[in-house]
């Protein structure tokens, strides 16, 4: 187990850490050499850009756990029922989840076109616009556009995990409520919701730590944009060590960001721990 | 009673019906989209309101893919990196599942924990440092630096999912070994690891996975030359006025056709992988 533990060591800590002690100094990444400059970069964001990138950051990760959970939830609870074809629905629906996080960029890049888009010639269809928009370049719509890419790529994992978790549910329990005169939907709060608890805060949690250092669908679908209403902590920290090459300003960006991080983290262990995995 | 219930069961199941045809339509709707625009000619995607059902089938867009000697070279590339860090990340990670499922030695949790927390951290983070150290051992735009940093996502995975694997393995097989005089090492090699081919496929192929679908440290730690498929794909494709969408929705297709193709393939031996934990990030 040595070499495992050493080669965590070497590319996952040490570069953690040297990457956050940038953040007390004025560095390049281009260029050698450093200056301290204690916690200069830190006030300087602090009386700055962080509190716009922290609000875009938790709509970001609230809007994209919260809509796959609710879509694996609905999703899952069908499923969960003598459905026809639920096996192979079940395979099928996986596919977002699989497919490389690019992919899903681009194809929700096509959807969301301004003038070809399926998206603009679905809702048009319904009456519920007007004209054509440009979804991924309106400022006010393009949190939201990249939301729902990242609500398709997320469900499939919930779905499949909440599917799991309702499997355990007793199936007596479900009838003795029955026989009590329990209607479908106080069963789902008194037997189903309350079973799930465990597994539904796992899900969340993880959902919620993945969403808050996510990176590949905002980058690569509004690149940030426009004019920086996509921007998050990941993209910014991206953009600000390798297009502005300014690790001091990275290093205190990743900083806050981690101490942020390390509370949600926190809480997953010691949850981990409750259950017993560990 | 039973007429009650027998309402309420149509009523749920038609509440079902319901929920799998509009979620259902979101989930796979895209998907169906993806494969139409792939196989439309070019020209009659530029069209408004577009057609849910394309109407000359061509396999053109694909064809077009193959003059661009540049996607094979990033296919080729995505191939090398993920299947060797996925044989990479099973062998390393074998050992270590199995001491944290089998022994207990001081520090065990405290380990266990770190490796736990080690793949929560932003990768974007860990480039700023990574990307400064391939560069001064000159490892920059190298298959070195891709499965080296690839590593650093696919290690805690392997390491976890084997130590929940191993743990199904009962205590009395290890002690029956050790009564007939097998070390350590041998009782591995010849009795633990014969058993769990099931648990090192599905790890491998969970690491084969995620290699394949990363993007960021492919990004930035590699250049034209030894770069993956997704970064060379927004490389070729997203452009300041993209509008090759039939051939880059065929290019999407091939890059997800492998994790498809390898996840029904084995899916008996994932679903479980899926639930066993923290997967996919």
């Amino acid at each position: 187990m040595l070499p495992a533990l050493a080669m965590l060591a070497a590319i996952v800590v040490y570069p953690l850490v040297a990457s956050l002690v940038t953040a007390f100094f004025a560095q390049s990444l281009v260029e050698p050499g450093r200056t301290f400059v204690g916690l200069g970069n830190i006030t300087e964001l602090l009386g700055g850009d962080f509190w716009r990138l922290l609000r875009q950051t938790l709509v970001f990760t609230v809007g994209a756990t919260v809509a796959p959970f609710l879509v694996g939830l609905a999703l899952a609870l069908a499923l969960n029922t003598r459905i026809r074809g639920r096996a192979t629905l079940r395979g099928l629906l996986l596919i977002p989840w699989l497919v490389p996080s690019v992919v899903v960029s681009f194809l929700w890049m096509w959807i969301f076109n301004a003038n070809y888009g399926l998206a603009n010639g679905a809702l048009e269809a319904l009456g519920l616009i007007d004209e054509p928009r440009a979804w991924l370049a309106s400022p006010g719509t393009a949190m939201a556009a990249v939301i729902v890419a990242k609500t398709w790529a997320s469900f499939p994992w919930i779905l499949v995990m909440l599917l799991a978790g309702l499997q355990t549910v007793p199936g007596e329990l479900h009838e003795a409520a029955e026989t009590d005169g329990a209607g479908a939907v106080q069963r789902f709060f008194a037997v189903t919701l309350p079973h799930l608890r465990g597994i539904i805060g796992i899900v969340l949690l993880l959902e919620l730590i993945w969403n808050f250092q996510h990176f590949d669908l905002i980058y690569v679908m509004t690149g940030g944009g426009p004019a920086g209403a996509t921007e998050t902590f990941a993209t910014a920290v991206y953009e600000t060590a390798f297009q502005g090459y300014d690790l001091g300003r990275a290093g205190a960006l990743g900083l806050l960001w981690m101490l942020l991080l390390l509370g949600m983290v926190a809480i997953y262990v010691r949850r981990s721990e409750r259950e017993g995995q560990l | 009673m039973s007429k009650r219930s027998a309402r309420d069961s149509r009523g749920s199941r038609a509440a079902a019906w319901a929920a799998v045809a509009v979620l259902g339509g979101f989930g796979l709707l895209p998907v169906y989209w993806m494969l139409a625009t792939a196989l439309t000619p070019a020209q009659q995607t530029f069209r408004y309101p577009p057609s849910l059902i394309p109407t000359d089938l061509t396999l053109d867009n694909f064809a077009n893919l193959a003059d661009e000697p540049a996607l094979a070279r990033y296919l080729f590339n995505s191939i090398i990196v993920s299947v060797i860090t996925a044989v990479l990340s099973v062998v390393v990670s074998a050992y270590m599942g199995y001491a944290f499922s089998k022994f207990r030695f001081r520090g065990r949790r405290s380990l266990m924990y770190f490796v736990l927390s080690s793949q929560m951290f932003p990768q974007a983070l860990l480039l700023v440092t990574l990307y400064a150290l391939f560069s001064a051992y000159r490892l920059l735009d190298t298959y070195t630096a891709l499965v080296l940093s690839f590593t650093t996502f696919t290690l805690p995975l392997c390491v976890w999912m084997l130590k929940g694997f191993f743990d199904t393995i009962p205590d009395s097989l290890v002690e029956a070994a050790r009564v007939d005089g097998a070390s350590r090492l041998r009782t591995i090699h010849s009795v633990i690891l014969p058993l769990s081919a099931p648990g090192l496929v599905a790890a491998g192929l969970f690491a084969f996975v995620r290699g394949w679908n990363d993007f960021i440290f492919a990004l930035t730690l590699a250049g034209r030359e030894k770069t993956t498929l997704p970064p060379g794909l927004v490389n070729a494709f997203l452009g300041e006025a993209t509008a090759q969408w039939a051939e880059l929705m065929a290019a999407s297709l091939l890059a997800s056709l492998p994790v498809v193709v390898a996840f029904i393939a084995l899916q008996r031996f994932l679903v479980g992988g899926i639930t066993a934990g923290a997967i996919k990030g």
